[in-house]
């Protein structure tokens, strides 16, 4: 996986420190654990002393551990606090009028993305955005919850019917990124996947203006159809 | 010289059976027969639970794979989360509490024990429903099945109502047989058994009771407001309507959280029990151990919200769920310590519960150790809803309910049949489970943190390392399920075939010790005054010192008058 996006380079660091975290544990318990079974063995004749254990080493541990939790919460807030931080959007992005981000309406529904663009356009399975541009995904659901999810741009946030979610995110480089829908949602879960194709601000207003006039002419061929009184 | 004393003659055992065998323990309130029944019937699920994880396995062995269809393997997900969850973990550990906690309290039954009878019929009762997917189609909502995808407009067939029905009816029998071990708790205890002399196991029972206390009325209401949402036209649930999908993710997540902390506690308790014994020393710290068992329970609970993180709640709500998570680091860790410091200056005596009880600590702390980076916000934002929280979960929970299970079967056999378990099987079986665990999770935890597999898909699409990973992990299942069932085997053939102990195979220091295996109906012929939190080493060291008193030889020189 290789992270494109400010946020998502934070949350590779943290991932790191995750997993450094989750080794030391993992290697103090298991290795204690193997020293004293092979060290202690039963031997003939001797026998053990009855230590019951102690107020001083017992705050000691306790006091340690304490400490070490408290450094992960400090390191983990400052980490996600970076991460879900507005990015800005650079020179190279779309130059809007405010310094609002690119809002852009998702919607999940079995079993499909639905994208709805600022200017009326949509578009399904393919999400297109500028490149070094702050990108707000405002996430529902017209049925069951869904799980947007591409790794590589954004943390995963869930799509729920009846109350919006927002992920928010700036991609550093043009490309092609892949996600999977990440939580349960029936028969054809695992198939519901997105595409997310980062290009520069010019391709996406001219994407954007395609898609419109697109939908428009499809929308006008049938109206027009019906005021000529023909069956459309 | 002594006159003989003429006694009079008392029968108390000979009587014949008036009924079957079979009509007798399924009818019996007797707390032994109850616990059996829970252990028994637990243990046979785990068996279908494995099945049930195996044919998933096979489906994600390859990419794109067409083995089962994607409907068959959401039910199979669904009744392997329930049964894993219902009808395994949770009553496996009530059961030993059930069994165990009126022997070590120097008790001669239960208080209430028609409830605990009840609590019995009532999982037995879910099981059937859950099972009993021939009459009605079996749900494919998943592990938990989040709202709006359980309601009628999603999943029109029954399964849901049956799942609900089920895991309601498995609730409420925790729910009687936890207010049985409470008020058991509080007012059979032997004279002297203080509070503070209680074994650690059964403060664990007193703690999983409490909790079950808490968090099973909160599971009962989210499925019956889940009932009524299906059944009765209720909006609790429905996003549009004035209802809401998070109120169910809360409620189900408190009750899960709950009973995850449920079964850590338990394998705790019990691992709390086998290192003092088999190191010969008492348990190092036990006040410390028992208080960090009382915060998993309340702490760990809090922090339900874990599951949560991809949800549309507050980020202030995250930062909380997370540093509950993370003070867990500290008692757990004090446990961990205390229960290695206990092995340090001992005499181990490596036999089959040492072993489990070792592989059960090893396997809960990789578990927990994840989690612990799951509850890392933003970090939890890119492994939660993968195949890396799938590993975490399941290295905490087969090392709690598996390792931990087993490693109580192993201790508590004993008691409950007259004989012990065959050593050889048993080690087979350990060292076959430990690389299976290890071969099918950790490929979990690198195909999720690497690859963003998704959990609970029913295929996965080829690329990168995601095919060996999956491949690996589906090995690694068969080993295993391999061992465990080498250890039902061993359950099975030992109950007759073991070698035949006494009542105090292992030395331990508790009263369940002093009790005869199996126990007489009524436990105890007498009860000692407790005197300490050792109270069966009390008894043996009295009895050594009356048999050397005695066996000192006269003296040589007699005074001369």
């Amino acid at each position: 996986m290789s992270p494109s996006s400010p946020g998502t380079e934070q949350i590779d660091t943290l991932l790191w420190i995750g997993f450094v975290v989750a080794t030391i544990l993992i290697v103090a318990v298991i290795a204690g654990l193997l020293y004293a079974l092979r060290r202690y063995r039963a031997e003939r004749g001797a026998e053990p002393r009855q230590l019951t254990g102690g107020r001083r080493i017992q705050a000691r541990v306790g006091g340690a551990l304490g400490v070490f939790a408290a450094a992960i919460l400090v390191v983990s807030i400052i980490y996600t606090d970076k991460a879900r931080e507005a990015p800005a959007s650079g020179a190279a992005g779309l130059q809007v009028s405010h310094s609002e981000p690119l809002k852009i309406a998702t919607t999940g529904q079995q079993w499909l993305w639905r994208y709805d663009y600022p200017n009326e356009a949509f578009s399904y399975y393919k999400l297109v955005v500028p490149v070094d541009t702050a990108v707000e995904l405002d996430l529902v659901s017209t049925d069951v919850v869904h799980t947007w999810d591409v790794p590589d741009l954004a943390p995963k946030r869930d799509a729920v019917p009846g109350k919006t979610n927002h992920v928010v995110f700036s991609a550093d480089e043009e490309g092609t990124y892949f996600g999977q829908a990440a939580a349960l949602s029936g028969q054809a879960y695992a198939a519901m996947r997105t595409e997310v194709e980062v290009v520069s601000p010019e391709e996406y207003e001219a994407f954007v203006e395609a898609q419109k006039e697109e939908i428009q002419a499809a929308q006008d061929r049938v109206v027009g159809l019906i005021e000529r009184g023909e069956t459309p | 010289m002594s006159v003989p004393v003429k006694r009079p003659e008392i029968i108390a055992d000979g009587f014949p059976p008036r009924r079957p065998r079979w009509v007798e323990i399924a009818t019996s309130a007797d707390h032994k027969d109850l616990g059996r029944i829970l252990i028994t019937g637990s243990l046979g699920f785990l068996f279908i639970a494995l099945v049930e994880l195996l044919l998933m396995r096979l489906q994600l062995a390859i990419p794109e794979n067409t083995f089962l269809d994607p409907v068959t393997f959401n039910r199979m997900l669904s009744l392997y989360g329930a049964t894993a969850i219902f009808l395994f973990a949770v009553p496996l550990a009530l059961g030993f509490f059930y069994y165990v906690t009126p022997l070590q309290i120097g008790a001669r039954g239960m208080a209430l024990p028609h409830f605990g009878q009840l609590g019995v019929w009532l999982y037995i009762a879910g099981a059937t429903v859950l099972y009993s997917g021939f009459l009605f189609t079996p749900t494919e909502a998943g592990v938990n099945p989040l709202a709006p995808l359980s309601s009628l407009a999603f999943l029109p067939n029954n399964g849901v109502d049956a799942w609900a029905a089920a895991t309601g009816l498995a609730t409420l029998g925790f729910v009687l047989i936890a207010i049985d071990l409470v008020a058991t708790l509080r007012k059979l205890r032997a004279p002297g058994m203080a509070w503070r002399r209680l074994p650690v196991f059964s403060w664990a029972a007193a703690i999983s009771s409490w909790l079950l206390l808490v968090i099973g009325p909160v599971m009962l209401a989210a499925l019956t407001m889940l009932l009524i949402d299906r059944n009765f036209e209720g909006i609790f649930f429905s996003g549009e309507a004035g209802g809401s999908p998070l109120l169910w993710q809360h409620l189900s997540w408190i009750f899960f959280t709950g009973s995850y902390m449920l079964v850590l506690i338990f394998a705790l308790g019990t691992i709390a029990e086998i290192v003092p014994a088999m190191a010969r020393k008492p348990l190092f710290n036990r006040g410390a151990v028992i208080g960090s068992l009382v915060a998993i329970a309340i702490v760990g609970t809090a922090a339900w919200m874990q599951n949560m993180f991809t949800a549309p709640i507050g980020i202030g709500w995250m930062y909380f769920a997370m540093a509950m998570s993370l003070a867990l680091i500290v008692p757990f860790g004090l446990v961990f310590f205390n229960l290695i410091a206990t092995l340090v200056g001992g005499t181990a005596r490596m036999r089959a519960p040492l072993l489990f009880a070792a592989g059960a600590i090893a396997a809960i702390a990789v578990g927990l150790a994840s989690e612990v980076s799951h509850s890392m916000v933003a970090l939890g934002w890119r492994l939660q809803h993968t195949t890396d929280s799938t590993a975490a979960t399941h290295f905490a929970l087969v090392g709690g309910a598996v390792f931990g299970g087993f490693a109580a079967l192993h201790w508590w056999f004993p008691k409950m049949t007259g004989r012990t378990m065959g050593e050889t099987l048993a080690r087979m079986s350990f060292w076959t489970m430990v690389l299976g665990t290890l071969l099918a999770f950790v490929p979990l935890f690198l195909a999720g943190a690497e690859e963003g597999q998704v959990v609970d898909a029913y295929k996965f699409f080829s690329g990168g390392a995601i095919d060996t990973y999956n491949l690996i992990a589906t090995i690694g299942a068969f080993l295993l399920a391999a061992g465990i069932v080498m250890t039902l085997v061993n359950a099975i053939l030992s109950r007759e075939g073991g070698a035949a102990t006494g009542h105090d195979p292992w030395g331990g220091d508790s009263l369940e010790w002093l009790a005869l295996s199996p126990p007489d109906p009524h436990n105890f012929d007498v009860l000692p005054d407790v005197r300490s939190p050792r109270p069966m080493r009390d008894i043996r060291e009295a009895i050594s010192r009356r048999t050397r008193r005695a066996e000192q030889p006269a003296r040589e020189s007699q005074p001369v008058a």
